[in-house]
């Protein structure tokens, strides 16, 4: 309104605030990227050289330190507890969208409490158990117990998008002869399929990144990456390892980065509507 | 976002032929069962076990010692120093942090409202500090930006002639690390949310006040923000609880340091039950902070929501 050279100021500082905040959003990031490409002498230098040449030598050393192994406890602990969480909470979601289930209100209640819940207050009465079950430094014990982290995430997302396919698909399945059981598997399901990607990225995203649960129960033996990271670096003060550290933690940063900058419409609509 | 949903579930419009039973008991039992048992016995059974455990003397390392104290826990941890030193710090953090996120995160919505080039890349860019492992995010913040001789921090604050404190191990200093680390982390999930929420809101509103000459300030203040309230009061919830439940950043910022000055109650009640092994006084401590947590929650969305579902009830 006010004339076109206000407005086109204005324009600019937007555009420039948006950058400002890209910029720090992504500065860690790029900053452990370029670290973990630099030499002991190039990585502790301030102002930090944006021109170095290039070394793979921390790759190396994190590959003699035998981080493949713990890659591996990561891997096979977050895929089986993601596949459990997708398997339970999807079925569950879609019962709480359609089916006449006793006490919903108070089942949905219980599902989503425990989101609400401080892990630390899971975590001593778990560690407890498991130590008495001999499951602390199982991956078996860490793949249930990621169950608290997401099934009430998958459970109510599901549920909002079962919630948004028209119940007549369900009502033409039922008179072309289906059950529940195929009504779900072969009719409802196929048309929420955005919906059970975004709920799968987000547990992957959740379980991969978990700390205080896997530092409790995940003993000598199932160690995943965010707990070898803290106890295999404690003496990351000292320069002369933050190459060591930067490439460690790229080698933890990538499979989620790289998911997440693939497929950011279903992780942007994710965290969009995880408020339920 | 599918609170509306789950009202609308609640009244169950919905025409379902009537067989011989009010429930699916079967059906309930096949879809939803599993879930309900898996979570009775991860989440149930260990709260509840918690809340046992916590009006006893027991130590993890004595178990045949363990006696029967009723609240003698509770009693003991309001006469706590370091106990209640932890209530402040959690508070302090939880409020800095959620109002900030909160102010920044719908700021950020808003600001990247109207189309520009490059949108969806900024979007998805600002995506990243909330899926980055919050253990390497803090870790890169404590050894690169907040280290005090080679430190980025520093180093800028140098040019301008200041000299930038230690900052993860002196205080106020470090509960500021903690503070910008959890700002940076969680912003972007605010932002997400009211990126989604601002998406959904009705134009024609906007356009019409717009018409009437509402400056946009005035548009964003008496027209936006009033229309986004069941979500601002959703998000404020949700921030917190992640916020009381924070252990990562800290643990591995400051270890709860110097002196104690950044332990919140995570933190007292991992070193209490599972580093001094005292489970019946560390679990007395995490049922006081899940209280807490729900007794905030519960007043927050009583007091945010109140006059809106009267009135959305009247009209």
């Amino acid at each position: 309104m006010s004339g076109r050279s206000t407005s086109r100021v204005t324009e600019a500082l937007r555009l420039l605030a948006i950058a400002g905040a890209v910029f720090i959003a992504i500065l860690p990031l790029v900053w452990v990227v370029l670290a973990s490409f630099k030499t002991a002498a190039d990585v502790s230098q301030m102002p930090p050289r944006l021109l170095f040449t290039p070394t793979l030598d921390n790759y190396r050393s994190v590959l003699d330190a035998g981080f493949a192994s713990f890659f591996r406890n990561s891997v096979i602990i977050t895929f089986a507890a993601v596949a459990l969480s997708v398997v339970l909470g999807v079925p569950a979601a879609y019962g709480f969208s359609r089916l006449r289930v006793p006490a919903l209100r108070a089942l949905l209640l219980f599902v989503l409490s425990v989101r609400f819940v401080p892990y630390i207050v899971f975590a001593v009465p778990l560690f407890v158990i498991m130590v008495r079950l001999q499951l602390v430094g199982s991956h078996v014990g860490l793949i249930f117990v990621y169950i608290l982290i997401n099934l009430p995430l998958v459970v109510w997302m599901m549920k909002s998008f079962f919630d948004d396919v028209p119940t007549d698909i369900d009502d033409a399945a039922a008179v072309d002869g289906a059950n529940r059981l195929q009504s779900f598997a072969l009719v409802v399901l196929p048309s929420t399929a955005a919906g059970v990607a975004c709920v799968t990225i987000l547990s992957f995203i959740f379980t991969w990144n978990e700390y205080l649960l896997a530092l409790v129960l995940s003993g000598r033996h199932a160690q995943t990456l965010p707990v070898v990271l803290t106890r295999f670096l404690g003496g990351m003060e000292d320069p002369v390892r933050w190459g060591l550290l930067s490439a460690s933690s790229v080698v933890v940063l990538a499979p989620v980065v790289i998911v997440t900058l693939l497929v950011h419409r279903y992780v942007r609509a994710g965290f969009g509507g995880s408020t339920t | 976002m599918n609170r509306s949903s789950a009202r609308s579930h609640g009244s169950a419009e919905r025409e379902v032929p009537v067989r011989r039973s009010r429930y699916d008991w079967r059906a309930t039992a096949m879809f939803i069962g599993p879930t309900i048992v898996a979570l009775a016995l991860v989440a149930l059974l260990p709260t509840l076990w918690a809340m046992f455990s916590s009006l006893f003397d027991w130590h993890f390392h004595r178990p045949q010692a363990r006696s029967f104290v009723l609240f003698d826990n509770y009693v003991r941890l309001f006469g706590d120093a370091r106990f209640l030193n932890a209530m402040r710090v959690t508070a302090f953090y939880t409020v800095v942090s959620v109002v900030t996120t909160l102010v920044l995160g719908i700021g950020l919505a808003l600001l990247t409202r109207a189309p520009f080039p490059g949108k969806n890349a900024v979007r998805a860019l600002l995506t990243i500090p909330m899926i980055m492992t919050p253990v390497v995010s803090t870790l890169v913040w404590k050894t690169f930006f907040f280290e005090a001789d080679l430190g980025l921090v520093n180093w800028v604050l140098g040019l301008a002639g200041i000299v930038g404190p230690a900052w993860t191990a002196s205080s106020p200093s470090a509960i500021i690390t903690i503070l910008v680390v959890n700002i940076w982390f969680m912003t972007p999930f605010v932002y997400l949310v009211m990126d989604a929420a601002l998406e959904g809101l009705p134009h024609e509103v906007i356009d019409a006040a717009k018409i009437d000459g509402a400056a946009y300030w005035q548009r964003v203040w008496f027209v936006i923000l009033p229309m986004l309230r069941a979500t601002i009061v959703f998000t404020v919830i949700f921030r917190i609880t992640i916020d009381a439940r924070m252990f990562e950043i800290i643990h591995v910022m400051t270890g709860g340091g110097p002196a104690r000055d950044t332990e919140v109650l995570s933190l007292w009640i991992y070193n209490a039950a599972l580093r001094n092994f005292h489970l019946g006084y560390g679990n007395a401590g995490g049922v006081v902070l899940m209280t807490l947590v729900a007794a905030t929650c519960l007043v927050i969305m009583l007091v945010g929501l109140r006059d809106l579902y009267r009135r959305t009830g009247s009209s």
